[in-house]
């Protein structure tokens, strides 16, 4: 039995918006080419996606950049309206959404606050010549099914099966255990590695974040569906304290 | 097909005349038994009295020990407000078998006068809204007044109240002009000023009909809107967090449930002890049996609706006040209600043989009736125990800490018999003024309900007017 | 008062049956341009198929659209067939004698549409949706019990089955009646769909202790259909506007305002095509509006519940979404005509008597009645999803396409076809009941006037 539980830190002050993450986990995910007409109607297939909100007016404006992923929550809202258990947790802390089960109800994706559940609305397509650098350990998803940010599970069983076989521990922050929009981050934003392992970067982050005055936080923490990915709050010397008045 | 009504039942009941005389000579006398349980009454309700006076001791503002108090007055409110909606439901619905019980569901408004004195002590327990917590009166906290609670729930629950004695009035006064025409001396004078000259006109009863329709309609409509404002100000705004839309209609909905069991119970003491088994017949028990079995299946419906998004939603502050209210501090009170209000009525009026008898309603409605103060307690206990509500540096967003099972202490349990005798002892003074059934609406049925010859059988034809 | 129309047993069967051994002119028209339609939105349907959902204007977050809406609303209207069928015939209230057919006929006809517009046409892969049923014990894959969506294709076929088993044991004399009339196969098919009814007592009594079993039995069912499938909205916390406890209640009630509203339509509709104002007379149009008031009023109440708990929250999303559907235009315009259709006109139009008593004014306000409420369901379901949880950057906007446009009317052209092809099978009137009715009736006279009186057991 796996012990181990996969989690996520996202450092959001040190995040650039620079979106190489999003376009390691397209490359990695064999996820379709969004092209500018799905952009259009708000059918861009992203696993990680970098929201922006602008703060401030004119002249003095900032804008703050969250990468946003699934969340593999603990409690996930989308998991139990699933007719068809297509979508399950495992025993590694991992939302998994089994693509050959779906039939598209899209009821998930109603019920995850975050956002981050995607709809093949077309039969994906890739032009003649990049038909070769599909990633043969990722399944094609057909039109009419879900899918989402797997924490690049093909990475973790790989490279857990060869630590296995060699008899040897997984190193933690390894390059081939990461998901790919963590090793593409140029400013160590993602951060990933197994929760329950107390020696490692992720639990060392969550451990020292969350004690007083840390910066850890969850998105939409209130709902209680006890997210996986840790956020860190952005260190803003000038921003005002907002207060639950 | 009209070969003349065959009356059955010789006896004098089967003229109007004899209706009256009969139903006139009953209210006139005034037996043994009502005058020692009237004395009973009147002793335990001093009870009460002292017990009240025992709980001011504490003053107003440790809310807490108040919280049985507002269960009490919510309890009243469900259970005997309740109750006038069996008469004017089935009239709308022009059942016949409503007839003789009408007047007795009608009497229950006079409670209501009763419940006001309960209620006045809440006006202080309940704090302003200047501690900024949720409310109803969401539209800006500063633009309203900060009593805007109390001061709506109060015009509400006295129009309530007006509105209902107005309904009694106006269905009684064909019969108070009876017992007018029947009596002699002081009564008769009291009750010439109480008929408001009621003689019989066409257009008195044109009038009359129109009014208890109208009456009735803003009757519902009141007894809507007050359990509106006192289930969401004084119970949900107490409790942080608490954002359940069903609510202020499953607190409504189970006053017409409470209301069918009170009728029932009563309908029960009157045939037995008022001396009224002529009247008051099977054909009730068992309509009322039935409307309990549909109204227990839509009280677990209202229950469940609220229950499942709560459970199933799993927002931590939903879980807390499913915790509060249900799983906590109060699960067994909640277990109880549960059984009392759902599962008994259910099982027991499942069967036709229970459903049609005497006992089999009266013990079920009890219950149900014992069930609704358990399910009051549960709700406004627990909202009244929630510490920090009235303190505006106390933060009322979310419930963060479950308060523990609050008990009843001896001033509370003074109180509940006390009012509760109270409630009766009106209920029973009220009587002496307004016959206990119906009599023109009995002598109504005599004209409506014939018995044929069709074919080869015998059947009842029942009249339904426009 | 109650006009009295006493008609023989041969004047009930020469009238009731003209549908069914005769053709009307317009019939095969209609039948046909229906079919039409209906055919189109199959096309329409085998083209998402073909292209992917793409082809509809759903997109992220608006993953729901007019399918649900149209699931919704559908199951709303086929909660009118057991509303005047159960509850008017176990309270024994005489007007509903002529309409009980023709609403349970609408039942299953609507659910069947319902099921089409829900299970099949929304989902992404429809020829996998036999998958939510329990039939996989070999490899031990079952469908996950705790999804709404596995309790609404089980209430909804607990509910199709219990009101097509209602309007077969109704039906039953009635075939009987054709069967004597027809000739050659068509007899034959009667005498096997009609069970050798004999008209004997004892069948006699068992078609009515089934009918009231039936009644008794199916309107725990029909509660249960419309909470679960507003639970399927109500349950999840994704949509902040769609969690609330309210749902269930203002379902079911705003099920039965479109309902009964649809049930006065077919009526209004069964006496201009058929002309059976005999039969279906200004009484009985009176006694459905006194009830479609209640229901109104009743159905205002949980919409103001609804609105006042979504204000009492004081959340973002909340807000927004209140917001989005009061002050943005489209939404505030289609909000508004909601309003208006599905309460403010109709209502109060209903308390007078002159306007209860009017085929076309009850044809126009019911009709009025079923476009507010297809709004009110388009109203939770998109905006909803629209304004979802306070991350902004999600936000979007929803327009269907063509094809859901097709698809939809398909649906509508569906239910009013089902209805046109029952009536040339079976009467659309209940004989029986009629008869039933006539035989049953009285008067009682009283000083001068005379009091309309039924026969009681």
């Amino acid at each position: 039995m796996a012990n181990e539980k996969w989690g996520m830190v996202i450092d959001v002050d040190k995040c650039i918006g620079c979106q190489a993450c999003v376009v390691a986990c397209q490359a990695e995910n064999n996820i379709p080419i969004n092209e500018e007409a799905h952009f259009n109607q708000r059918r861009a297939i992203e696993w990680i996606r970098i929201e922006r909100y602008w703060e401030g007016e004119f002249p003095d404006v900032k804008a703050r950049f969250i990468p946003v992923l699934c969340q593999h929550c603990g409690d996930a809202p989308c998991e139990p309206v699933c007719p068809v258990f297509a979508t399950y947790h495992n025993s590694e802390g991992l939302n998994v959404q089994v693509y050959n089960r779906c039939i598209g109800t899209r009821f998930c994706a109603n019920n995850c606050p975050y956002n981050v559940r995607f709809f093949n609305f077309w039969e994906p397509a890739w032009p003649e010549s990049l038909k070769n650098q599909l990633n043969p350990d990722v399944t094609v998803r057909s039109r009419g099914i879900m899918e989402k940010c797997t924490f690049c599970v093909q990475r973790i069983r790989r490279s857990t099966r060869e630590a296995r076989r060699d008899d040897r521990q997984v190193e933690d922050g390894a390059r081939e255990l990461n998901p790919a929009c963590v090793n593409a981050c140029p400013t160590e934003t993602l951060v990933f590695g197994d929760a329950n392992d107390p020696n490692s970067k992720v639990s060392r982050l969550r451990a020292k974040e969350k004690a007083q005055d840390g910066r850890a936080y969850r998105l939409l923490e209130n709902l209680g569906t006890d997210p996986n990915v840790t956020y860190l709050k952005k260190v803003d010397k000038g921003a005002k304290v907002a207060t639950h008045a | 097909m009209r070969n003349g009504a065959t009356q059955n039942a010789g006896a004098a009941l089967a003229s109007p005349a004899g209706v009256t005389h009969d139903l006139l000579d009953k209210h006139r006398t005034t037996g043994n038994m009502f005058r020692a349980a009237a004395v009973l009454f009147a002793v335990l309700f001093v009870l009460g009295i002292v017990g009240f006076v025992m709980r001011l001791q504490d003053g107003v503002s440790n809310r807490a020990v108040w919280g049985y108090h507002a269960a009490l007055f919510a309890f009243i409110l469900t259970a005997a407000q309740g109750a006038p909606m069996v008469s004017i439901a089935t009239r709308l619905a022009k059942a016949h078998w409503r007839r003789p019980i009408s007047r007795s569901a009608e009497l229950f408004t006079v409670v209501g006068l009763f419940n006001l004195l309960l209620f006045i002590p809440l006006l202080w327990v309940l704090p302003s809204l200047e501690d900024g917590r949720r409310t109803l009166w969401f539209f800006g906290q500063d633009e309203v007044p900060s009593h805007s609670p109390h001061i709506w729930a109060t015009i509400a629950l006295v129009a309530l109240i007006l509105c209902g004695i107005a309904l009694l009035w106006v269905s009684a006064l064909p019969d108070l002009a009876a017992v007018r025409d029947s009596s002699t001396g002081r009564r008769r004078r009291l009750f010439e000023r109480l008929a408001f000259g009621w003689h019989g006109t066409t257009k008195q009863w044109h009038m009359m009909r129109s009014r208890l329709d109208i009456l009735g309609v803003f009757y519902f409509m009141m007894m809507v809107g007050v359990h509106f404002l006192i289930s969401i100000d004084f119970a949900m705004a107490l409790v942080p967090g608490w954002i359940d839309a069903l609510f202020p209609a499953t607190h409504a909905f189970i006053s017409l449930q409470t209301g069918v069991a009170t009728v029932l119970v009563t309908m029960f003491v009157l045939r037995r002890f008022g001396g009224y088994e002529e009247y008051i017949g099977l054909d009730q028990f068992w309509a009322l049996g039935k409307l309990l079995f549909a109204l227990s299946l839509l009280w677990v419906w209202f229950w469940f609706s609220s229950f499942i998004v709560f459970w199933y939603g799993k927002k931590p502050s939903e879980q807390k006040v499913l915790e509060l209210l249900m799983v906590g501090p109060y699960l067994p009170i909640f277990i109880a209600s549960f059984v009392l209000s759902f599962v008994a009525p259910f099982f027991a009026m499942i069967w036709n043989p229970v459903r049609k008898s005497i006992w089999g309603p009266t013990i079920v409605a009890a219950g149900v009736l014992i069930g609704t103060f358990l399910d009051r307690v549960r709700i406004y206990v627990a909202a009244y125990s929630i510490p920090g509500i009235g303190d505006p540096l106390v933060e009322k967003h979310d419930l963060h800490e479950i308060p523990s099972t609050v008990l009843p202490e001896l001033p509370d349990i003074l109180i509940w018999i006390g009012a509760i005798s109270g409630s009766i002892l009106v209920y029973m003074v009220a009587t002496r003024i307004f016959p206990p059934i119906n009599i023109w609406e009995q002598k109504e049925l005599l004209l409506y309900r014939v018995h044929r010859r069709f074919h080869r059988t015998e059947v009842t034809v029942l009249g339904k007017p426009d | 008062m109650q006009e009295h129309v006493q008609l023989t047993q041969r004047e009930i069967n020469r009238d009731l049956l003209s549908g069914v051994l005769g053709t009307p002119k317009w019939w095969l028209p209609s039948v046909a341009l229906l079919a039409l339609i209906f055919i189109t939105g199959v096309g329409a349907f085998g083209y998402m198929v073909n292209k992917g959902v793409g082809v509809t204007g759903l997109n992220r977050p608006v993953f729901w659209g007019v399918f649900m809406v149209n699931f919704v609303f559908w199951i709303g209207i086929s909660h009118a067939g057991i509303m005047i069928s159960a509850i008017l015939r176990l309270t024994q209230a005489e007007w509903r004698r002529p309409v009980t057919r023709a609403a349970e006929v609408l039942t299953v006809f609507s659910l069947l549409g319902a099921t089409m517009a829900a299970a099949l046409v929304h989902t992404g892969r429809p020829w996998r949706g036999y998958w939510v049923f329990p039939y996989d014990f070999p490899r031990g894959v079952w469908m996950n019990v705790r999804s709404p969506l596995i309790w609404d294709p089980s209430a909804v076929n607990t509910y199709l089955i219990a009101s097509s088993l209602f309007v077969f044991v109704a039906l039953l004399p009635d075939m009987a009646i054709v069967r004597d009339r027809s000739t050659g196969l068509v007899r034959m098919m009667y005498s096997f769909m009609c069970l050798g009814w004999r008209g004997t007592p004892r069948q006699w009594r068992l078609q009515a202790v089934a009918g009231i079993l039936l009644s008794a039995l199916v309107l725990p069912v029909f509660v249960s259909v419309h909470s679960i499938v507003s639970w399927d909205f109500a349950v999840q916390i994704g949509p902040e506007g769609w969690h609330s406890t309210i749902f269930a209640p203002y379902f079911i009630i705003g099920a039965i305002h479109s309902g009964v509203s649809a049930v006065a339509m077919v009526m209004v509709l069964m006496v201009w095509l058929w002309g059976w104002e005999r039969y279906i007379t200004p009484d009985h149009l009176d006694a459905i509006g006194r009830l479609l008031i209640v229901v109104g009023t009743a159905w205002f109440f949980f919409f103001f519940l609804e609105w006042i708990f979504a204000l009492y929250t004081l959340e973002g999303p909340e807000i927004a979404l209140r917001e989005l559907q009061i002050f943005q235009w489209p939404w505030s315009g289609l909000f508004a005509l909601f309003v208006v259709t599905a309460f403010l006109i109709p209502v109060p139009l209903w308390l007078f008597r002159r306007v209860r008593r009017s085929l076309l004014l009850m044809f126009l306000t019911t009709a009025s009645v079923n476009i507010g409420m297809w709004l009110e369901r388009f109203l939770i379901i998109v905006p909803g999803l629209m304004r979802k949880q306070p991350l902004i950057f999600n936000w979007g906007s929803y327009q269907p396409s063509i094809i859901e446009v097709l698809m939809v009317a398909a649906i509508f052209a569906w239910v009013g076809m089902g209805m046109l092809v029952f009536s040339k099978v079976f009467p659309l009137i209940p004989l029986f009941d009629i008869k039933e009715g006539m035989v049953g009736r009285d008067e009682i006279r009283i000083g001068r006037r005379t009091v309309p009186a039924s026969i009681r057991e």
